[in-house]
């Protein structure tokens, strides 16, 4: 197990360097940034423009570029905006907290909301309980974020009048986006489970404790265990979109976060910022999938043996 | 066709998809207004008969608009998919059969694109690529690729193990032979069901790009323009965003359906 778990560290260190320096490249391969545009739009001359990207090191040799870069970020200075100079260490800072926030609220209803419509659709007794777990799951899975955000705001805030839709910051503009956000999540993770349960439902073992005359709730016991277990895989998975998912949702909002700095970096060219952004979300996802590998491990002996 | 009568849901989703085909294909004969032609005094009226749909904040047939808007829309997605299974399926083909140092640098470089969640990637393509309806395709496609070459990756895998591989291998065939009469017949179905799953993806992604603005033409039909502009007058026009809306639901909802039905038979098998 434990050397497993420094296996498992070592290539997800490796993973994410790897990521990083993709990025890092793909984005230097581009012409036209944001140190052009806006000197360009100040009406700074050529000179001016060629004196500024010196100082930024922009002309430096990219093997040297990359170098300063990597030596930076272990050392948590991820470079400056090209566009208003601030450090992109500090503008990750100021809107990691509401970009959480989201993300993790959004993941609290999602796996809520998932597992429950999975249970339902595969072990409902009742059968408009199944097709109604089953259809609203497919529902989730069918409307994007940004089609269910606008009927969403449509509903509570205009007609019904009870929650606040735009803006803000407090716990109340919290739960429209988080809901919305989470809604769709729940759809593939519904579907996962009920699957998984399906399959367990089906296997020697329930007919065993059935003919051995175990209670029927003690059975379902024994069938959550092992069907909840791929949900744990599916979760780690899509928090890969909760990280996308945030990034619409704050914009359809107009919430503060990462999203909307990577989107107005983006349209600036402001790369060193979509850098940290886009890497900071790799580092993110490939940590939580190495904790969700070794998780799984630690639930499920069987996966165990497998290594 | 006993396929059909014994699953109620393939019928529905074969049922959905050819409708949504017929209409972006015949779009010229069934719209009955001009998708981009502005008309200031027929702003924002509600659906009516000349209007099935209603019209938006510029006067345009909304109806219109959304039985054009699957062309674009569609197109773009159809347009993704395929840039993301030939070099998907090329990389996992490749991965799969050559094995040892190049299957795991193949693999190290797409666990490394996996990294980036799959929006943000093709946000990250858009720096690069710029903003229109093919540039969108590419974004989104290659964005796509890595989760696609891993289950290909997978299902040859798989298929490697079986014993007329061997056989074939045995009596001194060359790989590529190999590739093309036994493997890759072997990993039609379940490509071809993951083909589904990422068409829907590819949609909704696509939509997304548009929807936030870097699909170029912002007068042009497309539904995730018009979610957008729907958007902005959802109060005092809720049919200009749901018509769309409920199109895109539609569509994605069939595709699933497709892919769910197709894969339940095989996995029984």
């Amino acid at each position: 197990m434990m050397a497993y778990s420094i296996r498992r560290f070592g290539s997800a260190l490796f993973v994410a360097w790897l990521a990083m320096t993709l990025a890092f490249v793909a984005l230097r391969w581009v012409p036209g940034d944001a140190v052009d545009a806006t000197l360009a739009r100040g009406g700074a001359t050529a000179a001016e423009v060629a004196a500024r990207r010196e100082a930024l090191g922009l002309n430096d040799p990219l093997w040297r570029q990359y170098g300063e870069y990597v030596l930076g970020l272990v050392q948590g200075d991820w470079g400056e905006s090209l566009v208003t100079e601030q450090p992109v260490a500090e503008i990750i800072w100021q809107n990691i907290g509401a970009t959480s926030a989201l993300s993790g609220a959004a993941l609290v209803i999602a796996v809520t909301l998932g597992v429950s419509l999975g249970i339902g659709a595969s072990l409902g007794r009742w059968r408009p309980i199944r097709y109604g777990a089953e259809g609203l799951a497919w529902l989730a899975l069918s409307t994007p974020v940004y089609w269910t955000a606008t009927l969403a705001i449509y509903l509570f805030t205009i007609v019904l009048g009870i929650l606040p839709g735009v803006g803000g910051a407090g716990v109340r503009y919290l739960i429209l986006p988080a809901t919305v956000l989470g809604f769709h999540t729940a759809g593939s993770i519904a579907q996962v489970t009920a699957a998984s349960i399906r399959d367990a439902l089906g296997q020697g073992f329930v007919r065993t404790a059935r003919a051995k005359g175990l209670p029927e709730f003690d059975v379902l016991d024994h069938v959550l265990r092992v069907g909840m277990l791929p949900v744990v895989a599916v979760v780690a998975l899509q928090l890969g979109f909760l990280l996308s998912g945030t990034v619409i949702t704050e914009i359809i909002f107009v919430r503060r976060g990462l999203g909307r700095v990577l989107l107005a970096a983006i349209d600036n060219r402001d790369y060193p910022v979509v850098v940290g952004v886009v890497v900071l979300s790799a580092l993110t996802y490939s940590a939580i999938n190495m904790l969700a590998d070794v998780a799984y491990r630690v639930i499920d002996p069987r996966v165990r043996m497998e290594d | 066709m006993s396929a059909l009568a014994c699953n109620p849901r393939l019928f529905v989703a074969l049922g959905a998809l050819g409708l949504i085909a017929l209409v972006s294909i015949f779009a010229p004969w069934i719209a009955g207004h001009d998708p981009r032609v502005a008309a200031p005094e027929n702003q924002l009226l509600e659906p009516s008969r000349e209007y099935p749909f209603g019209t938006d904040l510029l006067g345009r047939d909304v109806f219109s608009r959304v039985v054009y808007g699957g062309r674009r829309t569609l197109g773009v997605a159809l347009l993704t998919v395929v840039v993301t299974l030939l070099p998907g399926i090329a990389i996992g083909l490749a991965a799969g059969y050559a094995g040892r140092w190049f299957d795991w640098a193949l693999m190290s470089v797409m666990d490394a694109l996996l990294a980036f969640p799959s929006l943000l990637l093709a946000l990250a393509l858009v720096t690069v690529f710029g903003s229109g309806m093919v540039q969108i395709a590419f974004a989104v496609g290659i964005a796509g690729i890595p989760a696609y070459a891993r289950v290909a990756r997978a299902a040859v895998l798989e298929a490697r193990t079986e014993a007329y591989v061997d056989a074939a291998r045995a009596i001194g065939a060359r790989p590529v032979g190999i590739l093309a009469r036994h493997v890759v017949p072997a990993i039609a179905m379940p490509l071809l069901s993951f083909a589904g799953v990422t068409l829907s993806w590819a949609i909704l992604n696509s939509a997304a790009l548009m929807f936030l603005g870097y699909g170029g033409d912002i007068s042009a039909p497309d539904w995730g323009v018009m979610l957008a502009d729907g958007r902005e007058s959802f109060r005092t026009g809720p049919w200009i965003a749901a018509a769309p809306g409920v199109a895109l639901s539609l569509t994605v909802f069939a595709i699933n359906l497709l892919a769910n039905s197709v894969a339940l038979p095989l996995r029984n098998r």
